[in-house]
């Protein structure tokens, strides 16, 4: 009798417990700034010396380079960039070894898709996934 | 109703016969019933099982969704194939997708499910489940995430209501 009133303590006390589960889909779940979501590709600063295509371990990184428009300036522009998020391992290697921070990683994890090919992510949508960049991306 | 008024119909005519408002009431209703009550097969393969289990602990806390893993594949409605799946696995698992009851679905989970992941220049290790089994979401990530696995399973959801709702498929919608 006095083990039954001694488990009934336990549970009655977890009733007044905070409740630890995240509301996910109606709220957004705290993540830290070196998550590793989605990349994000800034074409600008982009110099294509190709690092990331590189280094990466599953080789999901393809772009494309040309010379700069603007005959006064040397080097090269970048003309495509596809990363083949199906793939992509999210080792965060192409955003380390960017020399100009180019390709950076966001805290986008709602990738989700019913299709194979919705994952091939172009420049174009690379370029627009502008939200919950990492901050911080050196050191 | 007479048998004959319905010959010479086209089949996509007889398709259009069969969406009427009674009866596609009823497939909404069974797909509201459905999506709301996905009983996962737990078919941990890899570290992306141990994403799996802790979304369904009290942190993310799956069965708020109606998913309630299930031990065997006659009780399940979605395979969950988290994990690599290698070659030695691949007839294995076809077999459970065999087992499970109709109307059944599955989530690729993680890149090595949806194309190899970091195995993809393996000789044993299948690239992609899609090709044993045919996949209805794929997530993405090595390993996703337990939201991102919930953001899955509620796309899944998502897609047998809207299946059951217009008779199209999913993947055929615009502006997705």
């Amino acid at each position: 009798m006095l083990g039954l009133a001694k488990g009934l303590k336990y549970t009655l006390k977890n009733f007044t417990k905070e409740i630890v589960t995240y509301d996910y889909p109606e709220k957004s779940v705290p993540l830290p700034d070196r998550f590793r979501g989605i990349q994000k590709f800034y074409p600008e600063r982009c110099i294509v010396c190709n690092q990331c295509a590189n280094i990466c371990p599953t080789q999901c990184i393809h772009l494309t380079g040309k010379k700069d428009p603007d005959p006064s300036k040397k080097g090269k522009v970048i003309e495509s960039y596809n990363i083949n998020f199906e793939l992509c391992i999210l080792c965060d290697f192409c955003t380390e070894v960017c020399p100009t921070e180019a390709v950076v990683m966001t805290n986008n994890f709602e990738n989700s898709a019913y299709t194979r090919d919705d994952l091939y992510k172009d420049l174009t949508w690379l370029d627009n996934n502008n939200e919950n960049i990492r901050e911080e991306n050196k050191g | 109703m007479d048998v004959k008024y319905l010959e010479g119909l086209k089949p996509e005519e007889i398709h259009e016969l069969d969406r009427n408002l009674f009866l596609t009431t009823f497939e909404q209703l069974k797909g509201w019933s459905r999506s709301n009550s996905l009983w996962p097969l737990s078919f941990g393969l890899a570290c992306c099982a141990i994403e799996m289990m802790a979304g369904g602990s009290s942190h993310y806390d799956l069965d708020r969704f109606g998913t309630i893993f299930r031990a065997t594949p006659r009780q399940a409605d979605v395979m969950i194939v988290a994990g690599t799946v290698t070659k030695k696995m691949a007839p294995i698992l076809r077999r459970l997708y065999d087992q499970m009851p109709e109307p059944k679905w599955v989530i690729a989970m993680g890149t090595c499910a949806t194309a190899g992941g970091p195995y993809v220049n393996s000789y044993a290790v299948v690239k992609g489940v899609d090709q044993i089994v045919p996949v209805d979401v794929y997530i993405p990530g090595c390993p996703p995430s337990p939201p991102a696995l919930i953001h899955g399973i509620n796309l899944l959801q998502e897609k047998i209501r809207y299946e059951a709702k217009t008779g199209k498929k999913v993947i055929d919608r615009d502006g997705k």
